[in-house]
């Protein structure tokens, strides 16, 4: 057995006290109005002023020693991210910064980087993109184009496109993945790198595209002749494909997965309390227990991932369920919360659903496609 | 937790493949060897306390134990229960085979896999009791699994030993869900092996099923849930090795997620095999059979998704979002 690896996380009261610190302080940001609960507040929330708040308090960059992280354990930070999820609160600035470029940053940034850079992620005030997905390479990541040509004096010159990156256009830097050399015949992970670039720099151009919901948090992102320094290139050169791989792990087995949809359930309990149907408190029974069940996997991770493993495949166990637990948590609250009248819905119930309903698509697109997660799950069972 | 590399857990996988491995499933009982294999290493009286005559063996060895047996056909799962159940009771162990009911002294109760036990332990209100099998007048009922489950009317025997007990229904419900569900996370595990096994021996179109994408992506749909019913199951573990008394939550939980994760593994399962899985030739039905019977013991998923609910629909939301992040609220 142990076909997977999924450790189960004891009971730790210590989690719990920092926990109790962190809703008490999500709280009072929300009743004194800053910020109001949203669904897929990571993504679509973003406020650099609640950012600073939470670097001020120590809740970015938890889990790196120097270079203003904290020093703090994979758990304890997820209890953080849990629970700013839970709240809707809106991290959208910090996060991906937070989740993966910062990890990345401490194990193939240079000293210069890492004492630029790092503080400002943990203040809040400093925030990447990511540079994946092109208009010729979405779930087939090896087809990217853009290309870094290494020029005599060892700098980069950056040529391409890059899009559906989110928060670019607030972005102070972003990593992208290109080509530094051409693919060995049919093997084409080979000759791929990761850059760092600044977004200030000549030749970036950011053009945001409305999704679905009328939001603006993606983008297309053009490099045209774009100088990079030396120190530009991250990790090994023609080392990318290997490095976004772990990359991919962190990005895709945390809270975000499952809980993205939890405010808009939350808020049907409220609104709902004494007025359930016996179906609707089924319904609530099952989802409470797949969100628990899919919380100790994505704990379980958390941990994995501190202990220097990179657990691909159950990562993509725990995106493959989880976006489909979204779904599930939105169209549940739809089925719950038609019971009532809809005027006796209120306002704020109405907003959070129909988010929830316009911003299902993408759980299963970003990060990587239902299909790729399938395909990486199959390979692990033996089947590819 | 699910340990399936301790001692124990070992013990039962070397019992389980001197006894034949897989092919001890054929046939409608395992070999006495088997059961006696499992006596002679104490097997049976792991998880009970020392002082009560057993091992005291950790719940996570002995969970690695049913693991490894999953599923012969032998009354492990119920022996194990039967001698907690015992314990609890400050009563004396059962030697043999066992199973347990659950209702008062005066009425007919079900008996899981009743054929085989010498002895049962029925806990009731506020008691625990124990009966001899052969002074019960068990009739089979019809049972979806092999392993058929039997009932009895209480009223007509006496126990041979009887004891007050302040555990509550709830924490019986909690023992008997909780082994229940490792057992399911270890059959639905299991049947994945064997699907596995299939599409990469089967060949249609010149070529193995496993390499059909359509094939690939209905087992790795069916992979995560197993994880999950492995991780729900391990989480139950935890909760019940942890404290007795607030286990029902974990053991609740195990219960909705894997009841509902069978539904898509077997599926899953049967789809990728074909007609052979529909088969009494094929091993398969001796996993889907028994899964299907076990996510009905005691109330289907749907039954304790509704008690979950109405528990947590009772509550300030905040006591959900505790449960979702503790496991109690």
């Amino acid at each position: 057995m142990n076909r997977f690896n999924f450790p189960a996380i004891k009971p730790n009261p210590a989690l719990e006290e920092l926990r109790s610190e962190v809703q008490a302080f999500l709280l009072a940001e929300k009743e004194a109005g800053y910020f109001h609960s949203e669904p897929e507040c990571w993504m679509s929330s973003s406020d650099p002023e609640f950012s600073r708040k939470m670097g001020a308090r120590g809740w970015i960059g938890m889990n790196w020693k120097g270079y203003g992280g904290h020093n703090r354990s994979a758990l304890e930070r997820y209890i953080v991210t849990e629970e700013t999820l839970r709240f809707g609160a809106p991290v959208g600035a910090h996060w991906i910064a937070d989740r993966q470029h910062a990890p990345m940053l401490i194990e193939h940034g240079t000293e210069a980087q890492k004492a630029d850079i790092l503080p400002r992620i943990a203040a809040g005030e400093c925030y990447f993109a990511i540079g994946l997905s092109e208009p010729g390479a979405g779930s087939d990541l090896a087809a990217v184009k853009t290309k870094a040509e290494k020029l005599p004096d060892g700098t980069w010159k950056l040529n391409g496109q890059k899009i559906w990156s989110s928060g670019a256009q607030h972005a102070h830097y972003m990593v992208s993945l290109v080509r530094t050399s051409p693919p060995d015949g049919r093997n084409r992970h080979v000759g791929l790198s990761q850059v760092l670039i600044d977004m200030s720099a000549h030749g970036v151009s950011v053009r945001p595209i409305s999704d679905l919901a009328g939001d603006a948090h993606f983008n297309e992102v053009t490099y045209d002749d774009v100088i990079l320094p030396a120190d530009a290139l991250l990790g090994e050169e023609g080392g990318g494909w290997q490095q976004v791989t772990s990359e991919l792990a962190m990005e895709r087995s945390g809270p975000e997965r499952f809980l993205s949809s939890y405010v808009t359930l939350e808020q049907a309990v409220i609104e709902l309390q004494g007025k359930m149907s016996s179906s609707a408190r089924a319904r609530l029974g099952l989802i409470y227990a797949n969100l628990r069940t899919l919380r100790g996997m994505s704990f379980g991770i958390a941990k994995l991932l501190e202990q220097g493993v990179s657990p691909e495949t159950e990562a993509a166990l725990v995106k493959d369920l989880g976006n489909s637990l979204e779904n599930k948590v939105t169209q549940n609250v739809r089925a719950m919360i038609g019971e009532l009248p809809i005027n006796e819905l209120s306002d704020t119930m109405k907003r959070i659903i129909n988010i929830g309903v316009l911003r299902s698509p993408p759980n299963s697109l970003r990060g990587g496609t239902t299909e790729v997660m399938r395909g990486i799950i199959a390979r692990q069972l033996g089947l590819r | 937790m699910i340990d399936t590399q301790s001692l124990i857990a070992q013990s039962a996988a070397k019992i389980h493949e001197r006894n034949g491995g897989r092919a001890v499933l054929h046939g409608d009982v395992a070999p006495d060897s088997y059961w006696d294999a499992i006596i002679e290493n104490g097997l049976h009286l792991a998880w009970a306390s020392e002082d009560a005559g057993g091992f005291g063996a950790p719940l996570s060895e002995v969970a690695g134990a049913i693991w490894n047996m999953t599923p012969a056909a032998l009354p492990f799962v119920e022996t194990l229960i039967a001698n907690k159940l015992l314990e609890l009771g400050g009563l004396e162990l059962a030697k043999g085979r066992a199973s347990y009911a659950i209702g008062a002294a005066d009425g007919v109760h079900i008996i899981p896999f009743a054929d085989a036990a010498e002895d049962v332990v029925l806990f009731g209100d506020g008691h625990i009791a124990h009966y001899k099998s052969h002074d019960l007048e068990c009739r089979a009922i019809d049972s979806l699994s092999p392993d058929a489950d039997g009932a009895a009317d209480f009223s007509k025997a006496n126990p041979i030993k009887c004891a007050h007990t302040n555990i509550s229904l709830s924490n019986v419900e909690a023992i008997i869900l909780t082994l229940r569900s490792v057992q399911m996370a270890a059959a639905m595990d299991g049947a994945l092996s064997l699907s596995i096994d299939h599409v990469s021996a089967r060949e249609q179109f010149g070529r193995p099923l496993s390499k059909f994408q359509a094939i690939q992506h209905q087992l790795a749909v069916a992979a995560s849930q197993v994880a999950a019913a492995n991780m729900a199951a391990s989480q139950a573990c935890a909760a019940l090795s942890n404290d007795m008394k607030s286990a029902w939550h974990e053991a609740a939980i195990a219960k909705v997620q894997i009841g509902e994760s069978i539904e898509g593994a077997t599926s899953a399962f049967q789809q990728v095999h074909g007609a052979i899985g529909y088969t009494m030739e094929y091993d398969l039905h001796h996993y889907s059979r028994r899964l299907w019977a076990w996510r009905d013991a005691l109330g289907n998923e749907h039954i304790w998704a509704q008690k979950l609910g109405d528990d947590l629909a009772q509550k300030d939301s905040n006591k959900l979002w505790r449960g979702v992040t503790t496991g109690v609220w």
